[in-house]
């Protein structure tokens, strides 16, 4: 305490009564704009470096072309020209968007049930549960992409049970190396990123509602379709968002599982800065790729205000 | 105050907040000591050299001499095909040795990324089969741009018990309808591009003509629709042919010694047509960090112990002469391996090196045509 005082009488003793402030400072105190600035600097310093430059660099080098070890660095689109011309592009953006479309799909509807009765019929340790659900989630990507590698596999799991019970004779070979084994792998990695969001939607439901459907005559399942799922239908959106941005773009679930036929976009724009050796045109593959997805993010928004609009 | 007794504090809801705090520090503090247990007094991992290299060559046997010289193995890095080794280094990662094969070097060379090996550090210099080093742009005055150190084969490695062989085994195993969905392929073009030069009987002299792409196309082609996959995992294709998944795959010699060591019925065939043969070396990037321990690296693999191993157990040449000297003729013929690589390597077909114009435009094709198109 003592010390204290001695240190302010100091100042005080030191120090002109009044306090000068900075040129800054005092623009600072003025303008609420430039404070919400200064609030938002580290972060727009971190946006600026991590992805607005990034993203300029991949813009300029996607007009570019490769030259042997170098680039011939004359802008044209003649990249974009070669995407567009060629089938296997196309073809392989496409089929990335149908997997991970089905992916999200199987994700959501395997997330759903159980999201569901950790909200409704859980009334103790709510936050174990949801812990314990995100626990196989806490082994690296890799290593659960891997694992599925061991249970869909010639000797796999799968296959392994199915000819002990005697339901078949030779192992299933599509169960690995295919566009089937990429979906329920991913539908697996992804899950945790389902549940959470369904699950929030669904804790947020007023069970009054519920009470009410019930009274005015609607079964379990009437209930179910006319309250449950349309109030809940943010969480589904956020969930298949969440799971189907990234899954577009996977590269390890088809490097290990897709073989030849599932093959996605992320393992060509790897090849592309790998061994083809074309970084331009793995620039504009990737370019291609965020534009399909802002395309149909869009309108899956505009879907969803459409239905918002007729709920209310 | 034992593990079980903490849990049993807390359980009867009788653990103090002290005491909890004070485990807390205790496993805290042990976490962080782990890393100071136990180390011998060493050079530092990394104090030592970065070798980077195809999976399968990150193994102790390998450097026993380094490992007795300087304590530790040196760090590894892994790539599974040569060409994304060189675009990771150009990209900016700095090794001390690399590991390519000689279609390589005059491109590697070409990119200013590399210095050339001054034979007179290596202790082992002497015992190099001379002919492995009179390889297409590899001499850079008497120092050499890739020392070499193994050579071997590109081949098929089938199931005995599972392919019926009619007359000369012959690469069209890997083209057999019959085996459709049961065949594997090296995925990196630098193998399957060339297998199917071969297949396609097209000359590597004239391996980069507008005609040869299509011959090749063609017949790369006509053998998609049959491969289960194609990757440069060995591992991935060894236990495929393990289990029967597969009946054939395109290997390099160390997958079919290696099943076979295992027992299992394969055999390392010797297509008529020939195989594809090439040489593998190191070569020393020219910022290596560790210099001395880069030359330690190439030493120690030169040696004779490690020519035991890999000739022994991986099947692939050496390039010390002396590593033969530890086998008789007949164990050596039986993995299919000469003291004379020349029997061997004119044999098949040698690879050539090419522009890096016909490198980036195979790569694409191959890549499209593995895609389906």
């Amino acid at each position: 305490m003592t010390n204290t005082n001695v240190t302010l009488n100091d100042a005080a003793v030191g120090a002109p009564p009044v306090r000068r402030r900075g040129k800054f400072a005092g623009m600072l105190q003025r303008s609420e704009t430039l404070r919400g600035f200064f609030l938002l600097s580290p972060t727009l310093v971190v946006m600026t470096i991590g992805i607005v430059i990034p993203f300029a660099i991949l813009i300029t080098m996607s007009l570019w072309t490769a030259i042997g070890f170098g680039f011939d660095t004359t802008l044209t689109t003649a990249n974009y020209e070669t995407a567009l011309e060629q089938p296997v592009y196309g073809a392989l953006m496409h089929r990335s968007l149908v997997i991970s479309g089905w992916a999200t799909v199987a994700t959501v509807l395997l997330s759903y049930p159980m999201a569901y009765y950790v909200a409704f019929h859980v009334h103790k340790n709510k936050m174990m549960w949801i812990v314990l659900m995100t626990l196989p989630f806490w082994t690296s990507y890799l290593l659960r992409v891997f694992a599925w590698k061991v249970v869909l596999g010639y000797e796999g799991v799968i296959n392994s049970g199915l000819l002990w019970a005697g339901l078949i004779d030779a192992p299933l070979e599509f169960l690995l190396y295919s566009q089937q084994a990429v979906v329920i792998t991913l539908a697996h990695s992804w899950v945790a990123f389902a549940i959470l969001p369904i699950y929030v939607s669904l804790e947020k439901i007023d069970r009054s509602l519920l009470e009410a459907a019930t009274d005015l005559g609607d079964g379990p399942v009437a209930r179910f379709f006319r309250i449950t799922l349309p109030l809940s239908m943010p969480g589904v959106i956020a969930a298949s968002f969440l799971i189907f941005i990234p899954t577009t773009g996977d590269y390890i679930t088809p490097a290990l599982l897709g073989g030849p036929d599932g093959m996605m976009i992320g393992n060509l724009i790897q090849l592309q800065f790998g061994p083809v050796n074309n970084w331009p045109m793995g620039a504009s593959l990737a370019i291609g790729l965020m534009l399909y997805i802002s395309a149909i993010g869009l309108v899956f928004l505009a879907l969803t205000k459409v239905f918002k609009e007729r709920m209310a | 105050m034992d593990v079980l007794d903490q849990i049993g504090a807390v359980r009867e809801g009788k653990m103090s907040r002290r005491a909890f705090t004070r485990s807390l520090a205790a496993a805290g503090v042990g976490m962080a000591t782990v890393p100071f247990s136990g180390r011998k007094a060493m050079a530092a991992p990394e104090d030592q050299a970065t070798y980077f290299t195809w999976g399968g060559y990150d193994i102790p046997e390998l450097f026993g001499e380094y490992q007795a010289k300087n304590g530790e193995l040196p760090n590894f890095s892994i790539f599974g095909g040569s060409e994304e080794a060189l675009t990771k280094m150009r990209g900016g990662f700095v090794v001390d040795v690399s590991h390519p094969c000689n279609q390589a070097v005059p491109r590697w060379t070409a990119t200013g990324l590399f210095q050339s090996a001054d034979m007179s550090r290596l202790s082992h210099a002497g015992d190099i089969i001379p002919e492995l080093t009179q390889l297409e742009g590899n001499a850079d005055g008497d120092n050499l741009w890739m020392v070499p150190f193994d050579w071997g084969q590109t081949s098929i490695t089938y199931r005995t018990d599972l392919v019926e062989i009619e007359g000369e085994e012959s690469w069209d195993i890997l083209w057999d309808e019959k085996y459709a969905g049961r065949l594997g392929s090296l995925g990196a073009g630098a193998d399957a591009w060339w297998v199917g030069a071969i297949k396609a009987g097209v000359d590597f002299d004239n391996i980069d003509t507008p005609e040869a792409f299509e011959k090749i196309a063609a017949v790369m082609r006509e053998q998609r629709p049959h491969i289960r996959v194609y990757t440069d995992d060995t591992t991935t294709l060894e236990q495929a042919l393990a289990s029967g998944e597969m009946v054939a795959a395109m290997t390099w010699n160390s997958s079919a010694t290696l099943l076979r060591a295992e027992g299992h019925p394969v055999r390392f065939a010797q297509p008529k047509e020939g195989a594809l043969t090439w040489v593998c070396g190191l070569m020393i990037h020219k910022d290596a960090p560790n210099l001395d321990r880069a030359y330690d690296v190439i030493d120690s693999m030169l040696s004779v112990d490690t020519g035991k191993f890999m000739i022994n157990d991986y099947g692939y040449g050496h390039s010390n002469a002396k590593s033969f000297d530890e086998f008789d003729e007949e164990t050596l013929v039986g993995l299919g391996l000469s003291k004379n690589p020349a029997d061997i390597l004119e044999a098949g077909h040698f690879q050539k090196p090419q522009t890096q114009e016909f490198e980036s435009k195979m790569n694409a094709l191959f890549e499209q045509i593995k895609a389906g198109f």
